[in-house]
């Protein structure tokens, strides 16, 4: 490409982050720092039953013994735990019973972003959890799920609430120890959402969950856990924004899906955490354990990512396919731009019959970035007849990027059939001069390539998250092309 | 329409075309020909826009307007338009989208009306009819098989 065709490309991929506001709010915040205390007064905090505490203490005492994880392709300095702070709530004066009732400059905040809580005005069918640092401020369309059965509130709501379901669910597909993040995230996760679908029902609308970090120096900790009962099925759609600041900040979540006899999750994401600016500085440390067992027969779990935010993404969205004949599904894009990392994928293990498995991967690096796939497929000795289909992509713009692909591949079982696609490819001077003469301008041709592209994992999207991850891409890629 | 005088065209630091002059009038039809390698392509790139081409002489008027004034796309826009002697793929964009989008970029730089999604189907199907073109070629793209199980 010559050198006015890379200038453009770049400077399509240096558009600027427009949700990098902050919010002035009056915020409850903990002093930065994390012992024993920190998470006593965290449980306090959110007036939380004795067992939870119990929980929370043994996760952190775990953490004290664990190290951090050196194996994913990325580097950061060393991050300093005594430095974040663990809490942090906009202050509100008693419990809200109703949207009239949060501060109206977190509803604005949150028009800012385009997600109104306002439920008349809300997009028909989403309804909406919105978490604004460490809480959430406000859940819509409550009263309509209730009716069904269906309980969709946050995390600290349902531990209050719900506290059989939680205890009975909470850790099971990701145990405090499975990993240094999911033992931090244990220990201290502030808030998220929490879904249970009831035998038989259909959720009648996606459900979704908007994260937004505000505050300075804290951390985001957010805890994630669906259950859909026999029959049931339900779509739901998390999205996330930050604002731009010089320091880098924490966000570890942990999402865990339970999938029983027959029911079926869809899980879609649109990360847009704040990347730091063009040279690198600042962003979000997005360290995330996303896992969802396909406990019952015939269940299905899809995750559909679209990861185009965030310093470092280190994330898995993994299936457990534990019951027989069932189906996990991973469709991701992530782009990373300017010195962006990004080392994400998907486990998928078949231990029941007849499990099957497919994994879409489509990477695209620009700028200084580099892009990793790190993939698992394993087979176990008892699931015979079990299939995967993965296809991993990776697509160029500019020369000073770098694509990786790391499949492994663990097969107990010789019935297991197992196939592997991998590409890697780069957006040429003739496709975009090709398009410039159909009279496309290079910002909308890069566009258009990379649509194309991503289109096999864009399908996967509900409409009006499709929409928004075309328009999220051409921003990511602003100023990169080549 | 078009006026082409002394053009002068090089490639990485080699004269392909040497001094080349054409009037090309309104409604008429012109036929270059020439022997493998002898410049007809570089020509026809360097009206359309293409950058690796070096234009070391000349000058070319298109519609009234200084050519090498305009980037591709406007030369496009303003109704320059090259058939692909290789046609390049775009993996994932089908045919129909992308003549969709190229014909509402043009409207756009006219300041005509933009054709919606329904009408711009409905219009090719018509055309397509008239020139007998399989309506299948619409919807295909430089695509994969797509894998579900
Ligand atoms: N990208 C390029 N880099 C270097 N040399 C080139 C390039 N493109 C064309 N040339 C050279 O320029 C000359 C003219 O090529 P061009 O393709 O314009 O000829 P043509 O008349 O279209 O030939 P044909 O009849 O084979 O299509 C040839 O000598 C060719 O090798
Ligand atoms: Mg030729």
């Amino acid at each position: 490409m010559s050198n006015t065709e890379i200038n453009e490309i770049e400077q399509l991929a240096n558009q600027e982050y427009k949700y990098g506001f902050v919010t002035d709010i009056d915020a409850d915040t903990f002093p930065p720092g994390l012992n024993e205390d920190v998470v006593r007064a965290l449980s306090a905090k959110k007036e939380e039953p004795e067992w939870m505490l119990e929980l929370r203490l043994k996760a952190y005492r775990q953490w004290l013994k664990m190290v951090e994880p050196q194996w994913p392709n990325v580097n950061y300095p060393p991050v300093d735990f005594q430095a974040i702070s663990y809490y942090s709530a906009p202050k509100q004066k008693k419990k809200l019973n109703s949207l009239d009732e949060v501060d109206p400059e977190i509803l604005s905040a949150f028009a800012k972003l385009g997600i109104p809580l306002a439920e008349q005005k809300i997009l028909a069918n989403v309804a909406v959890d919105a978490v604004f640092d460490s809480v959430s401020v406000a859940t819509t369309y409550k009263a309509k799920l209730n009716e069904m059965g269906i309980i969709f509130c946050s995390m600290s709501e349902a531990i209050r609430e719900h506290g059989d379901l939680v205890k009975k669910y909470l850790g099971s597909v990701v145990p405090a120890a499975d990993n240094y993040y999911s033992a931090l995230n244990a220990a201290v996760f502030s808030d998220g959402s929490f879904v249970y679908i009831p035998k038989g029902v259909r959720c009648p609308m996606e459900l979704s969950t908007y994260f937004r970090i505000n505050a300075a120096n804290t951390g985001q900790f957010e805890r994630t856990l669906i259950i859909a009962d026999d029959y049931s099925y339900v779509s739901y759609l998390e999205g996330c924004t930050a604002p731009m600041r010089d320091e880098n900040q924490l966000h570890a979540a942990v999402v865990e899906l339970i999938a029983m006899d027959n029911a079926q999750i869809k899980y879609s994401t649109i990360q847009n955490w704040y990347a730091g600016d063009k040279n690198g500085k600042g962003g979000i440390y997005n360290f995330v354990t996303k896992r969802g067992n396909c406990k019952g027969v015939n269940s299905k779990i899809s995750w559909t990512q679209v990861e185009t935010g965030s310093a470092i993404t280190w994330k898995y969205p993994s299936c457990l396919l534990t019951g027989d004949n069932s189906i996990g599904e991973f469709y991701s894009v992530a782009v990373t731009n300017n010195h962006q990392q990004a080392d994400t994928g998907t486990k998928m293990i078949h231990i029941g019959k007849n499990t099957k498995s497919t994994i879409v991967s489509k990477g695209i690096s620009a700028g200084f970035s580099n892009n990793t796939y790190r993939g698992l497929v394993r087979i176990g000795k008892k699931a015979t007849n079990a299939r995967n289909y993965s296809q991993c992509d990776s697509l160029l713009i500019g020369d000073k990027c770098g694509a990786h692909t790391f499949p492994y591949l663990e097969v107990s079982n010789p019935g297991a059939i197992v196939e592997h696609e991998a590409t890697t490819s780069k957006i040429g001077a003739d496709q975009i001069f090709y398009l410039n003469q159909r009279g496309l301008a290079t910002e909308d041709a890069v566009s258009m390539i990379v649509n194309g592209y991503c289109k096999e994992v864009f399908k996967e999207l509900p409409m009006e998250f499709a929409v928004e991850a075309t328009k999220l891409l051409s921003i990511s890629l602003e100023g990169s092309v080549g | 329409m078009i006026e082409i005088k002394n053009l002068k065209v090089a490639i990485d630091g080699k004269e392909i075309l040497k001094g080349v002059n054409l009037t090309v009038k309104p409604g008429e039809v012109h036929a270059i020909m020439g022997p493998n390698g002898s410049g007809k392509s570089t020509l026809a790139q360097v009206l359309a826009g293409k950058e690796e081409y070096e234009v070391l002489e000349g000058s070319v008027t298109f519609n009234g307007k200084d050519l090498f004034e305009l980037k591709a796309e406007d030369r496009a826009r303003e109704g320059m338009f090259l058939a692909f002697q290789y046609p390049i793929e775009i993996p994932g964009v089908s045919n129909v989208n992308l003549l969709k989008t190229a014909v509402n970029e043009i409207k756009k730089y006219r300041g005509e009306e933009q054709i919606h999604a329904l009408d711009f189907l409905k219009m090719i199907k018509e055309k397509m009819k008239l020139v007998e073109m399989p309506q299948d070629l619409l919807n295909r793209s430089g695509e994969r098989r797509f894998f579900r199980w």
